[in-house]
């Protein structure tokens, strides 16, 4: 549905992803996943140094849904093996795009930190 | 784990969810707590309270941290979103953010000085505590208290303290002129008992209030800034007053003063009069008032129980002192009371008008949203649709409403604060408490209060509305329909706001007929071209000399003075008296009645003993102030002080003892019969205590034969105010110690006995000009609406051969309809709360019909010209477009 709500209209594209938004559209990378599936990816992912709430893993959804850099899945598995609260999230083109946007602004700015030795080089170490 | 622990409702996990907004509860909420039983889950299997508690934590935190922001950005979108819909629609913001703004700012300002009068506790330590006590008899509504009295109620067991106060005009030299200083005498512990503290020095102790203690004073603070230029060195310095040294110990806060207004207090011991061993063995030296402090948890009632044993064992042990015939009786009321009595019904009044001004304009507010909404149905329906819920909309609507209220509230608030000076010089002449009145946190909680309430109201009223809308206009295809449900909103709106106008309408016309009743009231005097100003000669020189030598040095005072003054060019008449009409004096203290007897009758009780104001006046008095003689003569220049004595009387007293007969040649007298007065004229009556007040059955006195010259009152021959200087002067060449004050002309000294009744008439009727303003704009918008609804009725009517006058009259018939029913209902209501009015009116009725009539007739006329517009543009529709139109 194409309706240009106010809620999705006024979100410019130039907005900067938070970090805990990149982190769900990472975890949504490797395959669409339900909250608690992407909680649990983001804790493996960051060798559980990072824990979010549910609290702030829908807060994210919320924008990104409100972003269009995810969508939910209409497909879901049977009914009998699943809860049926459960939604499953899947990444969308945009939130492709914008991810790997935001991460190679990320990239370059590593490298200019490493020549400027803020950080060490990791092949070196 | 089975289907039935999967379901399992967190309750827990519910309850912090509801911090977050509606909308995201919904839409997340199962998946929340979904996500949250399987982060259980996985606790359990690994075991430990320390996870659940870390989950649990970790959880709680997270809510706190997301649900805030969540609404924040919520607002901020509906803020955004509303101010995109005002910019479209910027003469519906401006209209309903000005009508909101005067409603706000009218009652806002009102309610500053209601609150800062009638609900603010008095700046007295624990001022609900301290209790005025009244000694009335049948004649006389308060005597005041004697001496031995003071002490004999002093001793009640209610009171934790009990002080005293009276009040004398003293004249004080140590500047370059003599000054009348109005003077309180008050008890050393007055101000302890009050819980007043000095802002400069200290407040009088029990040493000052001993025998020929070094005499003190202490300044009130509006003299201190006035007349001592705020001087900060003040303490220590001293001045002249009744021929002593007087020491300035202490400066007062600016605090209420009851019952007068005085400029300095000295302790009793240096009141000549109060210290006189005469007046203190004197039961019957009535010249004080009492204020006493309640004990805690003894109440006014308790208090008079024992005020009235005290009583009554008073009257039976001296019952010379309380003749059984006149009934005397103690009373104690709160202070607050007393001090705010005649402010009630005005402020009441006002503040009741205000708010139906702020109704009226949320009214028309709601109808302006409404009739904004109708164009925003289809925008609205697709929200709905799509799943924006209930709470959504209202949220929006609600944000929108805020939008408006709070520009208004900070508008209203500003206009409050610029009229507040204005209401406080209104409020002084009700209350002493006026030089209290500023904005404070209540004021403002109120205004933004009242803002809130109106956007809730209005933007709930057009959320219900716009649910109706909803199935209505998914079945309907028309985007032109409204449904009945609505046109009976804005109706039921329209006919609101005129009920609340008609009733402010009604109150304001009563006001206005009042006033004029006023105004055409003849005061008895002609007030043009004469200035009065009241003189007090130094007293303590007369209080040397022994009684016949004073009344002599008065005597000739007097006749120096007139003298003088008649010698000055552009000086037409002159002439002096104990008083004049309409003086700050009369209109503050009212008339003191005392009984005399008319030679040849026995009164048959006590109630029946003729009773009379007094004044002395000098031959001219009656010419200057052009009071006609009714019968007789006037006093001459023979009528002094070796000739027989003689009086003159006021009409009213003429016809209530000799009931149209000849009272001249008749005999009176004021003092028990000891002289007797010769009646030698009859002159008309006069309104000395005030323009709304029945005239006081007066007896005049030649003051060649009762010298009190107390007042100087001066016929000029052009302008009277253009005189002043050169009466001061020529006063002072007379006798540089005697005090001026009070001056005035006689035109002034009426207008001002008139303020209090002409403000009030004013406020109203602007408070009713906003009203009827805003209800006809409110009822010719709506009908606007309503035609622009109806075009294609109207198309069709016309194409069946409808004339235009048909359809104006059809139109206007509707507007007027739902204007008369207004009406009708507010013409009830008026009845119903006109009664608050009783005590502000004077020569009206609060049901008076001409007012109700006229004031019905004013708004039906507005009305009609505001229906014209909208009527006349649906005679131009144009049936072939407007059939075409859908």
């Amino acid at each position: 549905v194409g309706l240009k709500d106010a809620t999705n209209s006024d979100r410019g594209i130039e907005q900067q992803l938070t970090l805990p938004m990149l982190q769900v559209l990472i975890a949504l990378a490797s395959g669409d996943k339900h909250g608690y599936a992407i909680l649990q990816e983001v804790s493996v992912d960051t060798n559980g140094r990072v824990r979010m709430s549910t609290g702030t893993l829908y807060s994210v959804i919320k924008r990104l849904l409100n972003e269009g850099m995810i969508q939910e899945l209409r497909e879901r598995p049977a009914l009998e093996l699943d809860d049926q609260r459960r939604r499953y999230y899947t990444i969308t083109e945009f939130g492709r795009r914008l991810a790997a946007a935001e991460l190679l602004r990320m990239e370059s700015m590593v490298a200019l930190a490493r020549s400027r030795h803020l950080m060490s080089d990791p092949e070196k170490a | 784990v089975t289907p039935e622990t999967k379901l399992h409702r967190e309750k827990w996990l519910g309850f912090l969810l509801l911090l977050f907004p509606r909308d995201f509860r919904e839409r997340f909420g199962s998946e929340m707590e979904q996500v949250f039983q399987e982060q259980k889950n996985e606790v359990h299997k690994e075991g430990g309270a320390m996870g659940m508690l870390r989950l649990w934590w970790e959880t709680i935190v997270g809510v706190f941290r997301t649900a805030p922001s969540e609404h924040f950005s919520m607002l901020a979108q509906d803020v955004k979103y509303g101010i995109r819909m005002l910019r479209k629609n910027p003469a519906f913001a401006m209209l309903a953010i000005l009508a909101l703004t005067l409603g706000i700012g009218a009652n806002t300002a009102i309610f500053s000085v209601l609150q800062s009068v009638l609900l603010r506790p008095l700046p007295y330590r624990d001022g609900q505590q301290i209790v005025v006590l009244h000694q009335p008899n049948l004649t006389n509504p308060d005597t005041g208290f004697s001496v031995p009295e003071k002490v004999d109620y002093s001793a009640a067991q209610s009171f934790s303290d009990v002080v005293e106060y009276h009040n004398m005009n003293f004249t004080i030299l140590g500047k370059t002129i003599a000054e009348r200083v109005k003077t309180g005498v008050v008890s050393a512990n007055f101000f302890e008992m009050f819980g007043v503290k000095p802002i400069l020095g200290r407040t009088f102790s029990p040493e000052d209030d001993k025998l020929g203690a070094p005499a003190v004073l202490i300044f009130s603070y509006e003299y201190w800034r006035k007349n001592q230029n705020g001087d900060p060195d003040i303490i220590g310095k001293t001045f002249e007053m009744n021929d002593r040294v007087h020491t300035v110990v202490g400066v007062l806060p600016p605090v209420p003063q009851y019952p007068d207004e005085n400029d300095v207090f000295m302790p009793v011991s240096a009141c000549p009069f109060r210290s006189s061993p005469g007046l203190i063995a004197n039961r019957g030296g009535r010249m004080l008032s009492l204020f006493a402090r309640l004990k805690p948890n003894v109440t006014v009632g308790q208090s008079q129980a024992e005020l009235t044993a005290i009583a009554s064992g008073l009257h039976k042990e001296y019952p010379k002192f309380y003749p059984a015939a006149k009934s005397y009786s103690v009373a104690d009321a709160l202070l607050k009371s007393e001090l705010t009595q005649n402010a009630r019904p005005t402020l009441i009044v006002l503040f009741v008008a205000a708010t139906f001004v702020l109704l009226i304009a949320c009214a028309n507010v709601a109808n302006l949203t409404l009739a904004r909404m109708s164009r925003r149905e289809k925008e609205l329906m697709l929200r709905a649709a799509l799943g924006a819920g209930q709470s959504r909309v209202l949220r929006q609507l609600v944000t929108e409403g805020l939008l408006i209220a709070l520009p208004s509230a900070l508008l209203g608030v500003g206009f409050a604060a610029g009229s507040l000076k204005l209401l406080a010089e209104f409020a002084a002449r009700l209350t002493p408490r006026a030089r209290e009145i500023h904005m404070d946190g209540w004021v403002l909680a109120f205004a933004i209060a009242a803002a809130v309430v109106t956007s809730v109201v209005f933007g709930s009223l057009a959320a219900f509305r716009s649910r109706k809308d909803i199935v209505t206009n998914l079945k309907e295809s028309s985007s032109q329909s409204t449904s009945a449900a609505g046109k009976r909103t804005h109706g039921l709106l329209v006919v609101a706001q005129v009920a609340f106008s008609f009733v402010v309408l009604i109150g304001a016309g009563l006001m206005i007929r009042s006033l004029l009743n006023l105004q055409r009231t003849d005061p008895g005097f002609q007030p043009e071209r004469v200035l009065t100003m009241r003189l007090d000669p130094n007293w303590s020189k007369s209080l040397k000399a022994d009684q016949q030598l004073r009344a002599q040095q008065n005597r000739l005072l007097g006749r120096r003075l007139i003298e003088k003054l008649s010698s000055q060019p552009g000086f037409q008449s002159v002439a002096l008296a104990s008083g004049s009409p309409l003086s700050p004096d009369s209109l503050q203290n009212g008339p003191f009645a005392n009984p005399f007897i008319i030679e040849g009758t026995v009164p048959t009780d006590a109630a029946a003993v003729p009773q009379s104001t007094q004044r002395a006046i000098s031959p001219n008095y009656f010419r200057v102030i052009g009071t006609p003689l009714l019968r007789g003569r006037f006093f001459s220049e023979s009528d002094l002080q070796e000739s027989t004595p003689v009086a003159i009387i006021s009409q009213s007293l003429a016809d209530r003892y000799w009931k149209g007969a000849d009272p001249t040649e008749k005999r009176i007298s004021l003092d028990s019969g000891q002289t007797w007065l010769r009646i030698v004229g009859v002159v008309g009556n006069v309104r000395d205590f005030g323009i709304e007040h029945q005239p006081e059955d007066t007896i005049f006195v030649p003051v060649e034969q009762n010298p009190a010259s107390r007042a100087v009152l001066i016929h000029a021959a052009g302008n009277a105010h253009s005189i002043e200087l050169e009466a001061r002067q020529a006063i002072q060449q007379v006798d540089p110690e005697i005090a001026i004050s009070n001056v005035e002309t006689l035109e002034d000294a009426r207008a001002e006995s008139l303020a209090s009744p002409r403000v009030t008439a004013e406020l109203l009727a602007i408070f009713a000009g906003l009203a009827l303003l805003i209800a006809t704009t409110g009822v010719g918008g709506v009908l606007a609406l309503l035609v622009s609804q109806r075009t294609r009725e109207i198309g069709i009517r016309m194409a069946m051969g409808a004339q235009r006058a048909d359809v104006l009259r059809m139109v206007m018939g509707q507007g007027l309809g739902i204007v008369l029913i207004g009406i009708v209902i507010g013409a009830f209501g008026g009845l119903a709360l006109t009664r608050l009015f009783k005590t502000l009116l004077y020569g009206v009725t609060p049901a008076d019909p001409l007012t109700f009539v006229g004031v019905a007739a004013v708004f039906l006329a507005a009305a009609a010209i505001a229906c014209y517009l909208p009527a006349r543009r649906a005679t131009q529709v144009d049936p072939l477009v407007a059939l075409r139109s859908d």
